[in-house]
């Protein structure tokens, strides 16, 4: 018998009490754990599903382009796409151009962003594009044109009309060109459904005067926590050309990463404030526990059993109760975090059926992944919470004196 | 030198505005072997000076010593270490863990020293063979009777081999046949392996089992033969 087993009995003697003090805590622990990955599946398919259209997980561009999109910054990538493409865990190297410009029908003109993609590359990668078939893509030199829904409608054009795009050339003159509507997408971001138009980049690049040039390398990798490995790489490889920076997707893409940050503090906060009423119910029952056993506990003084004995018989209580609740907590929360991965939580019935969030577009039907990292830190967590929570009962239990203690019924 | 001695020892708590004087100029000497009963009506000053020498409550004034060094005004962790050491306690109430079995309870003062569980064992069987306790090893407290439960607590008391045994009004929960028993067995275990034995109690039963009475009354010293 030792003080491990005494503090095991010891949690048994009120049943009742222990076990919804139990149930609180890992209830709380699968809350914590379930909807935490629930999150994390959300935010990886947002980040994923955004750096495919937007910057890749990693992004090459020449000095501050990203702070102020300057189309001035543009580059030669020389053998970048080939090289970048070599690294380990690269997907796909996207090149890309952007310039402003103004897009004109015959009956209305509008504001648009004229990107050039190498439309085979970014065919199987970026989300705006997956719904094409290989048919509707543009080529690469030729005058198709991509439109986003929106900007169609509001240039009153539709399917194989003609319209001219004008932008400024690098040397300053106006360059106007025609372009024909070869397909449309409907990317549910009001922003890009507005304002997209996609053509091939060699097409763009001649338009603008810089051949052969592009102002945004996107980097895609198969498995977007790989980019810590692959960045340095990256690193590496621009060496020799100092006027190129890589960023992560996060640098590249603020708005993105911003919105994913201040939504999951508000998500912490709740977390936060759930454990503490969690851990108040614990010093309630150790308390209680403590109290009950007034007498007891002068019986174990009057007997030899030193005060520093009986406050580490309430650390170690607690330690039990919440290595159990950890255990059990850390059960319940893999089994809801396999629900929401498996079948997740459907929510087309509450919003439409795309939904906006950061300037991305995420899937209604949110799923959870696993952050098994996270699953062990939050599970530690509760335990030091509930040590945490046998302070204060231990301090009382270590200020019990044992002839006023032995007159107490 | 004597096992226990009380040198001019005063108890006095404060009650409200008021001081209550429990134990008041009380000199005693008990030497080691003896079984002796402090006796003396309610309030008299018997649990007071049975605390007193038992470590758990200091003196207000005056000096206690015992096995020839002065515990009167030591700290808690040193009487914690005389009290696990030197003294056993048994009480009118039992005061066994209720979640603890009779041989854990039996043998808690003997983890607390940290001796091991082999040897544990080994005592606990011997001290169940001497007091009559065999085949209740596993058995919780509340599966016990008075008597039962009150033999363990004597096994919980000597397990540790004290030096001296403070029982406080041991009997006043148990018939009078138990308490006839139990004393016998004190006295035994008093004869035989030399505890020495202070009892508490106004009970004439265990005043007439007594080697010494020492009568209390009203904190003072009234008769000692």
């Amino acid at each position: 018998m030792d003080l491990f087993l005494l503090a095991w009995k010891n949690l048994w003697r009120s049943r009742r009490r222990t076990l919804i003090t139990l149930a609180a805590l890992s209830f709380s622990l699968m809350l914590v754990q379930g909807f935490h990955n629930l999150s994390f599946g959300v935010y990886s398919e947002m980040i994923d599903s955004g750096v495919r259209a937007g910057t890749g997980h990693l992004v090459v561009y020449q000095q501050d382009y990203v702070a102020g999109r300057d189309e001035k910054f543009s580059f030669d990538p020389q053998k970048l796409v080939s090289q970048i493409s070599d690294l380990d865990g690269v997907e796909a190297v996207l090149p890309r151009l952007y310039l402003p410009g103004l897009a004109q029908s015959s009956r209305e003109s509008r504001g648009i962003l004229l990107t050039g993609v190498d439309p085979s590359a970014e065919h199987m990668i970026n989300p705006f594009l997956k719904n094409l078939t290989a048919e509707q893509l543009p080529t690469l030199s030729g005058r198709e044109a991509v439109l986003g829904s929106r900007l169609l409608k509001e240039l009153q054009l539709k399917p194989g009309n003609k319209f001219v795009v004008t932008l400024q050339r690098r040397d300053g003159e106006l360059v106007s060109e025609m372009f024909r509507v070869h397909s449309v997408v409907t990317t549910g971001i009001k922003n890009v459904d507005k304002s997209l138009l996609l053509v091939g980049r060699e097409r763009a690049a001649a338009m603008a005067g810089m051949p052969g040039e592009v102002h945004e390398l996107a980097v895609v990798l198969q498995d977007q926590r790989a980019d810590r490995q692959v960045f340095p790489l990256l690193q590496a490889l621009l060496h020799d050309r100092p006027q190129l920076r890589a960023l992560s997707w996060d640098e590249a893409m603020p708005n993105l990463s911003n919105a994913i940050k201040l939504d999951y503090a508000s998500q912490k906060f709740i977390f936060v404030i759930m454990l503490l009423i969690v851990t108040i119910g614990v010093i309630n029952t150790l308390l209680m526990s403590v109290m009950e056993r007034f007498r007891e506990f002068g019986v174990m003084l009057a007997v030899g059993a030193s005060t520093l004995r009986l406050r580490v018989l309430v650390f170690v209580e607690a330690f039990l109760l919440g290595v159990v609740a950890m255990l059990l907590g850390s059960i319940f929360g893999s089994l809801l975090t396999w629900y929401l991965s498996a079948v997740g939580i459907d929510l087309r019935d509450f919003i439409d059926s795309s939904l906006e969030f950061g300037g991305v577009v995420f899937d209604p039907i949110m799923r959870a992944s696993w952050d098994l990292p996270y699953m062990l830190q939050i599970a530690g967590f509760m335990l030091l919470l509930s040590l945490a929570a046998a302070v204060y009962p231990a301090i009382k239990a270590g200020r019990i004196l044992p002839a006023e203690a032995l007159r107490h019924h | 030198m004597p096992l226990i001695e009380l040198k001019s020892v005063s108890k006095i708590y404060p009650l409200g505005n008021q001081q209550v004087v429990a134990v008041e100029d009380l000199s005693l000497q008990i030497e080691a072997g003896e079984f002796t009963v402090l006796a003396g009506p309610s309030g008299s000053g018997k649990t007071t000076l049975l605390n007193m020498i038992g470590c758990l409550d200091r003196p207000s004034n005056g000096e206690v010593w015992l096995d020839a060094e002065e515990v009167g005004q030591a700290d808690s962790k040193t009487l914690s270490q005389i009290r696990l050491n030197k003294i056993g306690f048994i009480f009118q109430s039992f005061n066994l863990v209720p979640v603890l079995t009779a041989a854990e309870n039996a043998e808690f003062t003997m983890m607390l020293m940290g001796i091991g569980k082999k040897q544990r064992r080994q005592r606990i069987v011997d001290l169940f063979a001497q007091l009559g306790l065999q085949g209740l090893e596993d058995r919780k407290p509340n599966d016990l009777s008075g008597g039962q439960q009150q033999r363990v607590a004597i096994a919980r008391a000597m397990a540790a081999e004290p030096a001296v045994v403070l029982a406080d009004e041991p009997t006043a929960s148990l018939d009078t046949q138990t308490s006839e028993e139990l004393l016998a067995l004190m006295k035994e275990l008093n004869r035989e392996q030399g505890t020495t034995f202070i009892f508490s109690s106004h009970d004439p039963l265990v005043i007439s089992h007594a080697q010494r009475v020492v009568s209390l009354r009203d904190g003072r010293l009234e008769s000692d033969r």
